[in-house]
């Protein structure tokens, strides 16, 4: 696959051009040679200084935030180098280890769960479907996959909104709870709870679209041996279907991990969620009041890098996933 | 297509199934539209059919708000960012699918280690700098943080349809006498395009719903782009509904009405980028 799929495209022309005497070929081929060697590189200079300017540098950056103690002065800021305090402060202290890491691990554990599940059993109900209700669903989930993170997230809080939201009024009628008194966002559980039900219903649709291309791959006379042989959805589904396409599952289970570790806006639009109620910080809105709140741009960028790590480890996990389901050509 | 046995459970969960999902996918939308024609949402909350049509919550945030001017700068900012990562990638994609050169396995892993940065990572260091430069408050100085956080996927997502274009074609037009130039303006940018068209919406997106940077950089009041602006008609305490779900709605129609006309071509997008890899 190597060969046929990643060569220099302008390499064919010397054989086909005719060459007029010795000298010029040679120096044909050595303009040639220049060529096939700077034209990448100059492709992509744009982008890459793009990128290390403005991704790869600040990153940089975030890291020797987090080794100073960062005073803002007038007309620009002053940061003076003090080692490991901020780790040391933010590794030692409760609020890490008993509200910000268990709030984002179990939260993002949740989302991948229930949204890769959800986007599964999604996909297996559009390849059911006939041409008509597979139009229909289809479009509805992409109204739901198309919601920006900021209107869905200001929905959501609308629905539970206490008082009159649509979903305490009807939790109320039914005497699940009082809505005069019930705040569900006063809570750790019910407003993770919520956020939970926000970044599926925005993550599904990705999973479900995805899965579902996985699923038109898979030859249908595999499922017909399988009836044949007296399996059962159940056993079609576990020694047909998830071998087949393995490699999406992972790819999609994986990129919900990294997308849902660092979701910010939906947590941090909601009631309490942009500092007044510390319970339900999470590491990337802890980073972003510690220093745009507070002004404390050193254990902001601690707790940046903390996550940055955290993903890192996660990402090359992804990278190995794609090597191993044979990237031939990366 | 296998024939498949009617049983009880097919006939009455797979009817039961697509209800459920169009009800949790669909009513967010419903609510959102109904609350903000509502006519009573501005003093206290609507009601599963709204008591009457009124455009009075939009005149509201346009009027009072200063919303025309939020999506213009949405606008704006989301048009910049098409241009330049669009053009950026394609070069970039084309460079990493096409030539074997050193450390270009290298690139490509410094591609996809970037996506995964998170934007409070980003945002400290790069309001810092930002500040510095006397850049904050600038519709440019946020375009060129958008192109680029939409660079790494765009890059990605094309690198698949740039491969997937077939070698013997490219080959055929040098046959014919065509140079590298000749040959990607009149075949390799026609095979592309669909790839560039999903990546170039991915960018619009990207900036049109981005919420962290623009509402960190963005402080004099005109300067607000459309998913910041709504920030202002939300209060903790006391919120009227209806302005806040009418700048919803102006913010997420025009993502819904290009997701629902490109979708076939958003999927292949996808597929190319994230499946194939």
């Amino acid at each position: 696959m190597k060969d046929t799929l990643v060569s220099d495209g302008p390499e064919v022309t010397p054989s086909v051009r005719p060459q007029s005497d010795d000298g010029g070929a040679e120096a044909a081929r050595r303009r040639k040679k220049l060529v096939t060697l700077t034209r990448p590189w100059l492709l992509l200079t744009p982008s890459l200084i793009v990128l290390v300017g403005l991704l790869l540098w600040p990153l940089i950056q975030v890291g020797k935030l987090s080794l100073q103690d960062y005073k803002v002065k007038f007309g620009g800021g002053e940061g003076t180098y003090i080692g490991f305090d901020h780790y040391k402060d933010l590794l030692t202290g409760d609020l890490l280890w008993k509200t910000v890491l268990p709030n984002t691990v179990f939260f993002a554990l949740a989302c991948v769960g229930l949204t890769v599940v959800l986007g599964t059993l999604v996909a297996l109900l559009l390849n059911r479907l006939g041409p008509t209700w597979k139009l229909i669903c289809s479009v509805s989930i992409l109204a739901a996959w198309a919601m920006p993170a900021v209107t869905g997230t200001y929905v959501w809080i609308w629905l539970f909104s206490p008082e009159d939201g649509m979903i305490s009024q009807v939790a109320d009628s039914v005497g699940l709870i009082d809505a005069e008194t019930t705040n569900w966002f006063t809570e750790r559980l019910p407003f993770y709870g919520i956020a939970t039900i926000n970044v599926v219903h925005h993550g599904f649709p990705f999973v479900a679209i995805t899965v579902l291309a996985g699923l038109l791959t898979i030859p249908k006379e595999l499922y017909e041996a399988g009836e044949i042989d007296g399996a059962n959805a159940w056993q079609r589904f576990w020694r047909i279907t998830v071998p087949s396409i393995k490699p999406v599952f992972l790819v999609v289970t994986i990129l919900s991990t990294i997308w849902d570790f660092k979701v910010f806006t939906q947590v941090f639009l909601m009631p309490g969620g942009s500092g007044s109620n510390p319970d339900v910080y999470n590491l990337g809105v802890y980073s972003y009041i510690e220093a745009f709140a507070k002004n404390d741009y050193g254990t902001g960028a601690a707790a940046a890098v903390l996550l940055t790590l955290l993903l890192l480890v996660i990402t090359i996990v992804y990278i190995r996933t794609l090597f191993r389901q044979g990237e031939e050509d990366l | 297509m296998s024939v498949r046995r009617t049983t009880l459970a097919s006939r009455v969960g797979l009817p039961v199934a697509v209800i459920a999902l169009l009800v949790f996918t669909l009513f967010p939308v419903y609510w959102m539209v109904s609350t903000a024609l509502d006519p009573k949402a501005l003093t206290r909350g609507s009601d599963l059919l709204p008591s009457g049509v009124t455009f009075e919550h939009f005149d509201f945030v346009f009027d009072r708000g200063n919303f025309g001017q939020y999506l213009l700068n949405s606008a704006i900012v989301g048009i910049a960012t098409i241009a330049a990562a669009a053009a950026l990638s394609l070069f970039a994609a084309i460079a990493v699918a096409r030539f074997k050169f050193k450390f270009r396995t290298s690139v490509l892993i410094m591609v996809l280690i970037v996506q995964m940065v998170p934007l409070e990572a980003l945002v400290i260091p790069l309001f810092i700098q930002m500040r510095d430069f006397e850049m904050l408050n600038s519709l440019l100085g946020l375009s060129v943080v958008y192109i680029a956080l939409s660079l790494p996927f765009a890059i990605w997502t094309l690198r698949g349809f740039v491969a997937a274009v077939p070698k013997e074609v490219e080959e055929a037009a040098y046959i014919d006498g065509a140079s590298w130039f000749r040959m990607f303006w009149s075949v390799l940018l026609p095979l592309v395009g669909p790839g560039l068209v999903a990546t170039s919406i991915f960018a619009f997106i990207t900036a049109w719903n981005e919420f962290v940077f623009a509402y960190t950089f963005m402080k004099g009041s005109d300067k607000y782009t459309a998913a910041v602006g709504i920030f202002q008609f939300f209060g903790e305490n006391t919120t009227s509904w209806g302005p806040v779900m009418a700048s919803s709605t102006l913010v997420t129609l025009p993502v819904m009405i290009f997701f629902v006309i490109v979708h076939r071509r958003l999927g292949s997008g996808l597929a190319a980028g994230a499946v194939k890899g």
